[in-house]
């Protein structure tokens, strides 16, 4: 679990039971398109409170949307459409009358094998920070969270990069005074979950670990057909041994990542090459310059200006880095994730071998 | 999965006062609901009004879903809290912010519709009726649907009771038609699909704890929680088997053949086939996970060199040998490559005319 810096205006994050539910909720029916949606609570002695969560409408327009890629956009830009800031106004307004905590906190969005570091992510992040900085995105991943272990994570942008986002350059000039890398792009805070005094209560009625004392002796048939009921903590559902689907998808992803790379690469090489062609006509048309002034000193005449070519010629502008730079930190977050896959599903494997062998 | 506890039957629902011509489904209903509706209840239980003037002690609201195609099986996804004031003789309930509200909710999702509303206390009073008549009614409720009436308890100290009704009319007289109706309980539980089964054991973690706050662990934390309770689980099967065959417990046939068609699930490899799939699938594993960081080392590497400073390079644009530099960079296949040959260029022109 990674540390808060010192300088954030909150030290970690917590979160109501209710909240994680709901966002588990919507984020699962909505799967594989993105779901996204508000978080409201308080912040309190350095914590964020999130105590409740609600969803934002898709713009539903099938009619004129040919393209699954648009309506996965339409739901990714979600949290800064004009309507849907309407649509957070209202619904926090309504919530403020039945004693919710009415103040906006962040944001929510579903991920797919934490393919979440996006321009639309960014973008959606930075809405929310500049105006309040005290707000959060959670990001619920669907897939990873389906093969057993939770996997909901809190980010904000660094105030690092909230400067540089700000100031819009992303050339390599402005990136070398700033120093800012992809690692800096993205901090990740600790997350607790908290349940009220009622919910704690009501889980405790839940299905139990079986008690020891059995009332009556059950019968074979009772055993196979009422199953027992498994506790939801601690579960085994993360005892599943598949590996496969995982690896298949994460290199899927990564091949993605390099193609990624490689069109932001193809971008600058042709920047490059546009540049060094401009610069060439530059050169020539200043060694013309250069000559005809000479011609005209010779023949007493007032030189022409030699700075013309500032306005003749337009030098084309550098691609922006964020691209390249949110693909590195998505590359990071992917290789960061098969490890911890590696780490568990070696140890299951050894443990499956051992069993299996015969001694 | 389902949590459910019944102990009546239900068989039919009730004829409503329908519209002559009307067919009505006296089917039975059951209701599902599903976690984040209950959680939701609960939370709004617990930031209710406690100002001295308000009498109530329960709070209401409305319950949100979808329906079966024949309407005999609802499930309440969702719902929201509905302001309202209970006083000795009298009820009121924000109507305006229900409709809002239904609109709102809908708007988000738009595939689910009204059921019919909760509170918070198991009593059934002549209020109640009167705000299931409101529910069920054509123009602001459910009809020709029924109308739902999920009650939960929420007393502290006790159990968290849930029970849900449906109604039908009935009345002494036409003039307290409003205010009367038969709740009939039907049957319901509680579902969660595996989407919420993680989110829930997140939940569940903070169960036993005093502060009632859990930190989200790594999938290898819970990886070791679960191998762990697992062999605790097997210890204490081995432990009363032990005992079964030390005489000290009573032997049960019907258990000890469940334990024997479970062990016998087990498959029977063969070694070395076991070895081969073994090393295929770690390989398979430990590839993907050094492909992984192969690239992002690369991609590191490329970050780096993209806004890398190049000093070095522009010594060597002194020597005149750039070419060299810029062949170098482009081999590595990164965007460094082609950028270091870009900076050795581009600072030549501009400073031209200034000479």
């Amino acid at each position: 679990m990674s540390e808060a810096p010192k300088d954030a205006p909150f030290q970690a994050v917590q979160v109501d039971a209710l909240v994680i539910l709901k966002i588990a909720r919507h984020c699962s029916s909505t799967f594989p398109t993105v779901a996204t949606g508000s978080l409201v609570g308080m912040d309190q002695n350095g914590t964020l409170e999130i105590t409740n969560t609600f969803a934002f409408p898709t713009v539903d327009n099938s009619a004129s949307d040919t393209h699954q890629n648009d309506a996965t956009n339409a739901a990714a830009a979600a949290p800064r459409a004009k309507a849907n800031i309407t649509y957070q106004g209202e619904m926090i307004r309504h919530l403020k009358e039945v004693n919710v905590d009415a103040n906006n906190v962040g944001w929510y969005t579903s991920a797919t094998m934490g393919n979440f570091v996006n321009l639309a992510f960014i973008e959606n992040q930075f809405h929310y920070q500049k105006d309040n900085e005290k707000t959060i995105a959670l990001v619920y991943d669907t897939s990873r969270s389906s093969q057993g272990t939770l996997a909901l994570k809190a980010y904000r942008l660094t105030n690092l990069f909230m400067t540089v986002y700000k100031e819009g350059k992303f050339t390599t000039e402005s990136l070398q005074k700033s120093k800012l890398s992809f690692r800096d792009i993205l901090q990740e805070y600790p997350l607790n979950v908290y349940n009220s005094h009622l919910l704690t209560s009501f889980l405790h009625q839940l299905p139990l670990p079986a008690v020891a004392s059995e009332a009556k002796e059950p019968t074979l048939s009772e055993l196979n057909n009422d199953r027992i009921k498994a506790p939801l903590y601690p579960s085994i559902d993360n005892l599943d041994l598949s590996v496969d689907p995982f690896l298949e998808k994460t290199c899927d992803l990564l091949l993605e990542s390099i193609e990624s790379h490689y069109v932001d690469l193809n971008n600058f090489q042709f920047y490059q090459r546009q540049l060094a062609r401009e610069q060439t006509k530059i050169t020539q048309w200043q060694a013309k310059r250069k000559a005809e002034n000479a011609q005209r000193t010779l023949a007493k005449q007032a030189p022409l200006p030699e700075d013309e070519w500032q306005r003749l010629f337009k030098l084309p502008q550098e691609p922006s880095r964020l691209e390249g730079m949110l693909n590195a930190k998505q590359v990071e977050q992917y290789s960061k994730q098969v490890d911890g896959f590696t780490a568990n599903i070696s140890a299951k494997m050894f443990a499956v071998r051992e069993n299996l062998l015969p001694q | 999965m389902a949590a459910a506890t019944e102990r009546f039957l239900h068989l039919a629902r009730p004829l409503a006062h329908t519209n002559i011509g009307l067919q009505t489904n006296i089917a039975p209903l059951t209701v599902q609901i599903q976690p984040q509706a209950v959680l939701s209840i609960l939370d709004h239980a617990v930031r209710r009004d406690v100002r001295e003037n308000s009498q109530s002690t329960r709070v209401i609201g409305a319950l949100v879903g979808t329906r079966s195609e024949d309407g005999t099986e609802v499930e309440v996804r969702s719902c929201f809290a509905i302001p309202h004031t209970e006083e000795e003789d009298q009820v009121e309930v924000d109507v305006e912010y229900q409709k809002n509200m239904l609109a709102l909710v809908l708007k988000a999702s738009p595939r689910e519709s009204l059921l019919g509303w909760y509170t918070t206390s198991h009593e059934l009073n002549s209020f109640s009726a009167l705000i299931q008549n409101f529910f069920a009614a054509p123009d602001t409720g459910t009809f020709p649907h029924p109308a739902i009436h999920l009650t939960i308890s929420t007393e502290p100290g006790k159990d968290i009771e849930t029970r849900c009704y449906i109604s039908a009319p009935v009345a002494v007289n036409a003039e307290r038609a409003a205010e009367s109706c038969l709740f009939i309980q039907v049957p319901h539980k509680m579902l969660y699909g595996d989407a919420e089964k993680s989110a829930l054991e997140a939940v569940a973690s903070a169960r036993d704890l005093e502060s009632r706050s859990a930190p989200l662990v790594s999938d290898i934390e819970s990886l070791g929680r679960s191998i762990e309770q697992t062999i605790g689980l097997l210890d204490r099967v081995s432990e009363w088997v032990n005992g079964v065959l030390d005489e000290d417990e009573e032997p049960n046939n019907a258990l000890a053949q469940y334990l024997m068609s479970a062990l016998s699930l087990a498959p029977k490899v063969d070694a070395s086939q076991i070895e081969h799939d073994f090393n295929n699938h770690i390989q398979d594993v430990l590839m993907v996970s050094y492909l992984a960081n192969t690239i992002r080392t690369q991609i590191d590497l490329s970050q780096r060199l993209a806004t890398a400073n190049l000093v070095s390079n522009e010594k060597e644009e002194g020597k005149g040998d750039g070419e060299k530099g810029g062949q170098r960079g482009n081999k590595r296949g990164g965007r460094g490559g082609g950028r270091s040959g870009g900076q050795q260029r581009e600072p030549r022109e501009p400073r031209e005319p200034t000479e």
